[in-house]
């Protein structure tokens, strides 16, 4: 009861506090100065302590302050403004702006970003999905041959490696085999499962854009066949209903018959 | 289907503004008419398309100036492979502010920003405020993905979400938020956002932004910073940032465990005087279990004499999954009010591991403006790429812009 009392007690103080400041403090609307230099907002931003928005870090940090409910960049730009680089319009106005076909792009994917793309997708992996959907990726890579992808853990695949110095390869299994050497999932420790395991955890995105369904983790991932390796994080156990609540069973079944998971 | 629902709205749109002549409200917008041409690497074919895209605002409809319409589209169509057409619509919305003094109220296609998620709906979104401090906000809507020739949605798609904010204080902003994405009826994403900025004795701006995913139960995101500006030119930047990068739950992926990653980022931006202005910035990134990178990156804005600007900037990063070594140059001449030229070259040099050479990426650009009268501008835009896969990739546009 005490720490309900102290907590609408806190709330009530800020809420007055608050209550207070707006009433002192406006903020400034910016409506009448949009057609204003960036350099001459200088004038009233360093006089009033307000540090400037659009300064050379704008493209890197503008979505703390775009990405919130009430913000105030309506008040100069239309919604063109941020779909530009968002959803590839625009207008040609800026000629430093570059196309990819008929798409426009932001500066950030200079030269052709095709090539650069692989690295730059690992400059903090959640900046692709803000502006593509995760089928953007799977959309474009689907065109164009797998073997061409370079990553260290594809250059040698477990069905190259053979069973002894002399024997077949893996390929010549299929998943309902792998048991018979490998019970309970037992994998030797050679450098290909060792490796593919910590790229997937560091970058999985990667492996979804050319394996959409996951078709290639389930050969040995899935509760059916293979090798039947947990691909769960440690805390799966509190977690598991959410998805299986939220997603209707739409991934859990791909792995683990109807009623059991 | 969504191609003619883009024409459909454009015309309606376009109708509108030509019927503007009988009441009052203010039309305001650009026609942008271009022809594109470029290298379809899908096709491995030229492609040349005609485009038009129009952006059109409308104002003033009513006697207290509240209500208003917004859109913005463009239809392409392809002159040499026999592509059919292809549309987009950016947004196409109308909006009432201030009923009651105290809701605004958007409704048709629209971008939504929330700090849980943002999200192109067809939709609507609410804003209360005006009823004390704290405001409030309501969306949803059909979620609208575009794809690369068209649009990749599916029924049962939508988005929605609420938000809380703090409105009218000048130094703080304070915004909470509940997103929702659903994949053909499922739900997708289902994330509890936070958004933080507080401004500091004059000098000091710190910011924090915070994404909880309530179906794996971590923070995907989080950012927190601290922006110091001693002098009117000055503004050193330091940043923390780490996510999780959780999947749609409807995705095979979403079930995996993976790594944390973290960056973080110290930068300086000082405009010396008004010739010249540099920045240059670090950041060290950790992908876990060992694995990090370091990025440098400078860059200066140079204005040698009143009609020029030179703009170079350049960035090295080493370590996990690969170097790259490259930078851009840019020179902007405007030697009369109406008359603007441009050129530059970017380069870069990857190398994406110790098995693999290394690969590169230049391109040569050259455009220029000429602004005709006040509303009417033509441009051109030429580049060549070249690249391991290409000696030569010639592409380039040519723009006229109308403003109404």
């Amino acid at each position: 009861m005490k720490k309900i009392f102290f907590i609408v007690a806190l709330l009530g103080c800020a809420l007055v506090y608050l209550q207070q400041q707006a009433n002192a403090e406006k903020k400034t609307s910016h409506a009448e100065y949009a057609t204003m230099e960036i350099k001459e907002c200088n004038s009233c931003h360093k006089g009033e302590g307000v540090a400037l928005n659009h300064d050379t870090d704008f493209v890197r940090g503008h979505r703390v302050l775009a990405s919130k409910a009430g913000n105030n960049c309506k008040e100069c730009h239309q919604q063109a403004f941020c779909l530009d680089c968002h959803q590839g319009g625009g207008s040609g106005d800026n000629l430093a702006v570059e196309n990819f076909g008929r798409d426009y792009k932001p500066k950030s994917h200079r030269s052709d970003f095709r090539v650069l793309h692989p690295l730059k997708a690992k400059d903090n992996p959640q900046t692709c999905t803000r502006c593509h959907d995760q089928k953007y990726c799977t959309e474009c890579h689907s065109k164009f041959p797998r073997n061409t992808i370079q990553f260290e853990s594809h250059r040698r695949q477990f069905s190259d490696i053979k069973l002894t110095a002399a024997g077949p390869t893996h390929e010549n299994f299929n998943t309902s085999q792998c048991p018979t050497c490998h019970p309970g999932g037992l994998v030797p420790t050679h450098q290909w499962s060792g490796e593919h395991a910590r790229e997937a955890r560091r970058n999985l995105q990667a492996c979804q854009t050319c394996h959409d369904n996951g078709d290639v983790c389930i050969k040995c991932h899935s509760a059916r066949t293979g090798l039947q390796v947990s691909p769960h994080p440690r805390n799966w156990g509190s977690i598991k209903d959410n998805f299986r609540s939220k997603s209707n069973g739409r991934s859990c079944i791909k792995c683990h018959d109807a009623g059991k998971f | 289907m969504a191609f003619k629902r883009i024409v459909c709205l454009l015309a309606g749109g376009v109708m509108l503004f030509a019927s503007t002549s009988a009441w009052s409200a203010d039309v305001h917008g650009r026609s942008s008419t271009q022809f594109l041409w470029f290298n379809n690497y899908f096709t491995e074919r030229k492609q040349a398309e005609l485009a038009e895209y129009l952006n059109l605002s409308i104002t003033n409809i009513d006697k207290d100036g509240k209500l208003s319409f917004q859109g913005y589209g463009r239809v392409t169509q392809d002159v040499r492979n026999g592509e059919s057409i292809n549309g987009r619509l950016y947004y196409m919305y109308g909006e009432y502010r201030g009923l009651y003094d105290r809701l605004d109220i958007r409704l048709g296609r629209q971008f939504v920003n929330y700090a849980a998620g943002t999200a192109l709906i067809d939709g609507g979104q609410i804003d209360i405020s005006n009823i004390g401090p704290i405001a409030f906000s309501v969306m949803g809507g059909r979620n609208v993905v575009f794809s690369l020739d068209g649009e990749s949605g599916h029924e049962g798609d939508y988005a929605y979400g609420v938000a809380t904010y703090l409105k009218g204080v000048k130094n703080t902003d304070l915004e909470v938020s509940w997103f929702r994405k659903l994949d053909q009826g499922d739900v997708a994403r289902d994330i509890l956002g936070g958004s933080f900025r507080q401004f500091l004795f004059s000098n000091i701006k710190l910011y924090a932004n915070a994404r909880y995913d309530l179906t794996s139960e971590v923070f995907n995101e989080v950012l927190a910073g601290v922006k110091y500006f001693p002098t009117a030119n000055l503004i050193l930047t330091g940043e923390w940032y780490q996510s999780y990068p959780t999947f749609d739950t409807t995705s095979i992926y979403s079930v995996f465990a993976v790594n944390r990653y973290q960056e973080g980022v110290l930068r300086a931006d000082y405009t010396i005087n008004d010739v010249i202005a540099v920045n240059g910035g670090y950041s060290i990134q950790d992908y876990g279990e060992g694995a990090d990178a370091n990025v440098y990156e400078v860059g200066v804005r140079i204005k040698p004499v009143h009609p020029v600007t030179l703009l170079l900037n350049y960035d090295q990063r080493h370590g996990y999954g690969g170097d790259l070594n490259g930078g851009t140059a840019e020179i902007i001449f405007e030697p009369t009010k109406k008359i603007e030229l441009a050129g530059g070259i970017q380069y870069d040099v990857i190398k994406r591991d110790s098995m693999t050479g290394e690969d590169y990426a230049r391109k040569y650009w050259l455009g220029g403006k000429y602004k005709i009268t006040d509303k009417m501008s033509a441009a051109i835009r030429i580049e060549d790429d070249v690249n391991l896969s290409f000696k030569e990739d010639w592409q380039g546009r040519v723009v006229f812009n109308y403003d109404f």
